[in-house]
This record gives structure tokens, sequence and C-alpha cells, in this order.
């Protein structure tokens, strides 16, 4: 007697395993956490920066003075004009970049969890292809990034109006500024699936997955200011656009090969 | 058909070969008894079987089908080692994620319906960090049978449970079968539970199946022994040694005799030696006993 399975095609999978993930994220307290985090850091930045503007700084060796200068544009915290402080280490490293490490954190700690819970022995037993899953993660990651990058942008507007940090457009277009915000999100597609490889290969192992992520994301974050140039246009977003597709393919691969040739337990 | 079939199957780590060329056979709607001591590759066939790891060499078939096949994976429950739920989660929210994991249609009538079988309906709400040993492990079958599994796959599911844990985790099993009409691969050490409730057997030792059984089979194998107590136990030992190859004293303090031909045979030889038996009986040898039996056998003791 032959027993009858009932097919599931890629699309009932694939929408099972986005609303797990998706019930999963929205319940995880991480998640706002993170976002919340992202939120704190424009507005921290932004009331900081007028703090210390004009504030002399004296190098003891060399009796150099240097004078700080913060933000004169709320826009500068998002990275879509240059200016005075974009040029000062500590706040071009504070700037709305910082969200891709907190990216890391999120995919490192979510995909653990599947395995540190035991959850992957259920998952990866009714789930012989692996592919769902990865495309699930990447578009958790995405939307967990992409509302870290709206928190961030809300963040500025209020540390901008809480500092009093000039809200003109001045040289800056809506369209640049739109453009950025853009850039910087096809950039989470950059990053997400690099962090899930990273992260499916340390499985249960979240400080290995969020180690490993933040060393690759540091090489990456380096040349951020290269592949999203300060003044933001649409051919800035079309490069990162491309680039996301191709990362989110050539490495959602590696993932998918990653959890098909390696032990899931 | 039958539900799994295994050919050569083989997985090594490393230098270490945790199985070795395994046959095995379970047919559709056996609760098969899995039995093996520690680390001899139980729990990694099981894991070869549910796809968790890759298997070194040889081919593992589910229904007929290869056990990658997604359609046929998507019926199989699994209960490895401990349940995977989520800590901070409700025991209702852990089993509302597997069955949206699953798609299930009538979710919550599916939950109850399992939460039932296991006899948890009143502890939905708990959060699962706070459940006892007893209640995670019947929260791992309630995952396993969610979406109305053709195959469980069960590792060590009575393992740390008390005498009350045990016996509802008996009760529960043996519903499963009944109800769900699923076939059960079932390991554990506790062998004189699983004696009351497996239909069939496969005994595993250094990676390879040495015995696979139906219950009937285990029963004609069981051998008979007489069972006696006497004043002078030491003496009724040696006496019995010399006439009986096979004598042995157990911890409840009884003398056995494995190849007596009958008690009365017995009784008449002590007898005839100046011991008088104060209490005697035949009873046969369980599965636990075969097991260390099977166990000595192969170690050539």
């Amino acid at each position: 007697m032959e027993r009858k399975f009932e097919r599931n095609d890629f699309g009932k999978r694939l929408k099972s395993m986005l609303k797990v993930d998706f019930r999963r994220m929205f319940t995880m307290p991480l998640l706002y956490i993170v976002v919340g985090v992202c939120l704190v850091i424009p507005i921290l930045i932004l009331v900081m920066t007028t703090m210390m503007d004009g504030t002399v700084s004296v190098n003891p060796q060399t009796g150099v003075e240097t004078v700080i200068e913060g933000f004169d544009n709320v826009w500068q915290t998002i990275g879509s004009v240059s200016g005075a402080a974009m040029s000062m280490d500590l706040t071009g490293m504070c700037n709305i970049n910082m969200l891709y490490f907190f990216i890391a954190v999120l995919v490192g700690l979510f995909v653990a969890e599947d395995f540190r819970s035991g959850y992957s022995k259920n998952l990866f037993t009714v789930r012989a292809k692996k592919t769902d899953y990865v495309i699930s993660k990447t578009l958790v990651g995405f939307v967990g990034g992409a509302l870290m990058l709206l928190a961030f942008f809300i963040g500025a507007m209020l540390g901008g109006a809480i500092a009093g940090v000039s809200f003109e457009l001045g040289e800056v277009g809506v369209a640049q500024i739109a453009a950025c915000m853009l850039s910087k999100l096809c950039l989470v597609a950059v990053f997400v699936p690099i962090y899930l490889a990273v992260s499916v290969a340390a499985k249960q192992k979240a400080w290995l997955s969020i180690v490993g992520s933040l060393c690759v994301g540091m090489l990456l974050f380096t040349m951020i200011p290269m592949l999203t140039p300060l003044d933001s246009g649409i051919m800035n977003v079309v490069l990162c656009l491309a680039g996301g597709a191709m990362f989110s393919v050539g490495l959602g691969a590696v993932s998918d090969l990653i959890l098909r040739k390696t032990s899931l337990v | 058909m039958n539900a799994i079939e295994i050919r050569n199957l083989s997985k090594n780590f490393g230098e270490k070969q945790a199985v070795n060329g395994l046959n095995m056979t379970v047919p559709m709607g056996a609760i098969y008894g899995f039995i093996g001591e520690n680390g001899s590759g139980k729990s990694t066939t099981e894991k070869m079987i549910c796809g968790l790891i890759h298997p070194s060499g040889g081919q593992i078939k589910l229904f007929g089908k290869d056990h990658t096949d997604a359609d046929v994976r998507a019926k199989v429950g699994v209960l490895i080692e401990t349940p995977g739920c989520f800590q901070n989660y409700s025991v209702w929210n852990n089993l509302m994620l597997q069955a949206a994991n699953l798609s299930i249609q009538n979710a919550e009538t599916e939950v109850r319906k399992v939460l039932k079988t296991v006899r948890m309906e009143g502890a939905a709400s708990n959060k699962y960090k706070n459940c006892s040993l007893g209640m995670k492990q019947r929260i791992g079958i309630a995952m396993a049978l969610l979406g109305d599994p053709t195959l469980l796959v069960l590792d060590e599911p009575i393992n740390g449970l008390d005498a009350d844990g045990m016996r509802i985790m008996r009760e529960v099993l043996v519903d499963i079968t009944k109800n769900y009409g699923c076939t059960v691969v079932v390991s554990s050490h506790i062998l004189g539970e699983l004696e009351k409730i497996a239909t069939h057997y496969g005994i595993i030792r250094g990676g390879r199946m040495i015995k696979e059984m139906t219950a009937e089979e285990l029963e004609t194998s069981c051998r008979t022994y007489v069972a006696l107590q006497t004043r002078d136990m030491s003496r009724t030992k040696a006496l019995l040694a010399c006439k009986y190859s096979r004598v042995e004293e157990d911890e409840s303090g009884y003398i056995r005799v494995y190849d007596a031909e009958s008690p009365e045979g017995i009784v008449t030889y002590l007898y005839e030696n100046g011991i008088l038996v104060s209490e005697i009986k035949t009873a046969k040898i369980g599965l636990e006993e075969y097991y260390i039996d099977l166990m000595k056998e192969k170690e050539g003791r």
C-alpha cells in the first residue's frame, strides 16, 4: 500500500516560514531594544555635539588647538550632506551606519535562538529544503533593519528639534535625503545575508555569530563611505540595490549550502 | 511498504564511527523500541532519519521515498533529547508557532487536541520554562504530534521522569498509536517501560543493528527460569551449580536456575541433598534481561 503525501510547494512553505519568523521577531524584546537604541543614538549625537560646539581642545604635547564643531544641520546625521562635523572620527563613526552593527546583533541572536532552544530540530525535521528558511530570515533581517533605519530617521528629527539644530534643507534637496535613506536601506540587503551566513555557520553560538558578523561588518563598514558617497544620488541607490541583490542571492546560496551540508543539531 | 527502511547506514565524526553499516526496518503502524547502550548510535541514527545530520553513507527510505523528500519529511514529528521550545513563550504560544510552521489550518483546534492527548489542557498558559521535566517531555510530544504526523521519532522520552510521569507517558504513547495511527520509533534505556508498549524491537551495538524482532518473537525468545529460596542459600547455589550450567543469584535474593527441566526436579534434587526449599516459582526473563544476555553474548562472556 502506497502512502500519499500532500504536496508542499515552495510558496506554501515560504509563507508559513515567514509567518513564524515575523511572529517571533515582533514578540522579541530584542527588536524593540535595538530599534530604541537606533532612535536614541541620533538624539544623543545631536544634543551632545551641540553642547560641544566651539569647545577648544589643546593637545598637551604639541600645543595644537582644535575647535570642535557640532552638526549645523540635522541631515548631516543621516549622511546626506557633508559638513565640518562629518570629518570628525567620533561623529563619523556614530552616524547612521551604526545601525548595521545592531542588525548583526538582531540577526545573530535570532538565528542562534533557533538552534539554542532546539527549535531547529522541529523546524528542519519538517523542512527538508532550507531555501525558505534562508529567504525568510533574510527578509526578517531586512525588515528589522528597515525599522531601525526609520527609528534613526525619526531620532534625527527629534534630536534636531531638541538640540535646536537647523532643519533648513540648504544645499540638500528632499530627493537627496530620500536617495540617502534608500541607499542605506539597500545596504541592509548587503549586510543581512553576510550576517545570516555567519550565523548559520555559528549555529547556537550567539557570541561567535555576533563577533564574526561584526568583524566582517567592520571591514565593510570602513568601505561604506566609498559605497555611499555623502552626496547621495540616484546612481548610489542603483549601486546599493544591485549590491543588495547580488549579496542576497549569492550569500543566500552560501547559507543554504551551509545548512544542507552541516549538522543541524 | 515499510515506514522506515535503512540500508548500510554509516556516520563518521572525524575518526569516530558512530554508525557502522546499520540496517533497520520499521513496519508501518509499529511502535519500534530502539534499544542500545550509551554511545551505541541510537540518537545519531534518529537524527539522520530526521535529516538533522547527514549520513556518511548508506540509504534511508521513509515510506518508500528518500528521507530528504520534502513532502514526506513534512509529516515527521520529532522529540530528540529535549523539546524544541522557546523558554519565554507559553506552552500555547510554542505550539501555535509550530502549528504556523506546519501551515495548519485550524491551528487552535489542533493545538487543543494535542494538548488533550498529552494530558496538558490545564497548563496551556504556563510559561515553558516554568514547566516540570515530565511536562516538558509531554509538550515535546505535543509539538511532534501537530500536523498529524505519519512517523514519530522520540529519543528517550521517559528518561528522568518519576513513576507517575512514566505512567502518563506510557498512556500517551499508547493513545497516540491508537488515535493517530502513526508509526513510532522510541528509544529508551528504561526497558521495562518500553516492553509494555513496543510492538517491534531493534537492538543496536557499536553502531550496528545486532537484532531486530517483533514483540511476539521476543516473547518466545525469552527463556523461562526457576527462582527459589532456601535457608542455606550459599550451599544451595553451590549444589545447583554442580548440576545446572547457569545458576545466578538476583537482587531480590532468589537463586535463578535457567536450564532446569522442571521445578519439581530441583526440589527433589535439593531434598536428596538435605535442603528444604522455602519458596519456588517459575518466571520468564523480560526485555531487560534478554538485552543484558544478548550484550554478554556479543561480548563473548
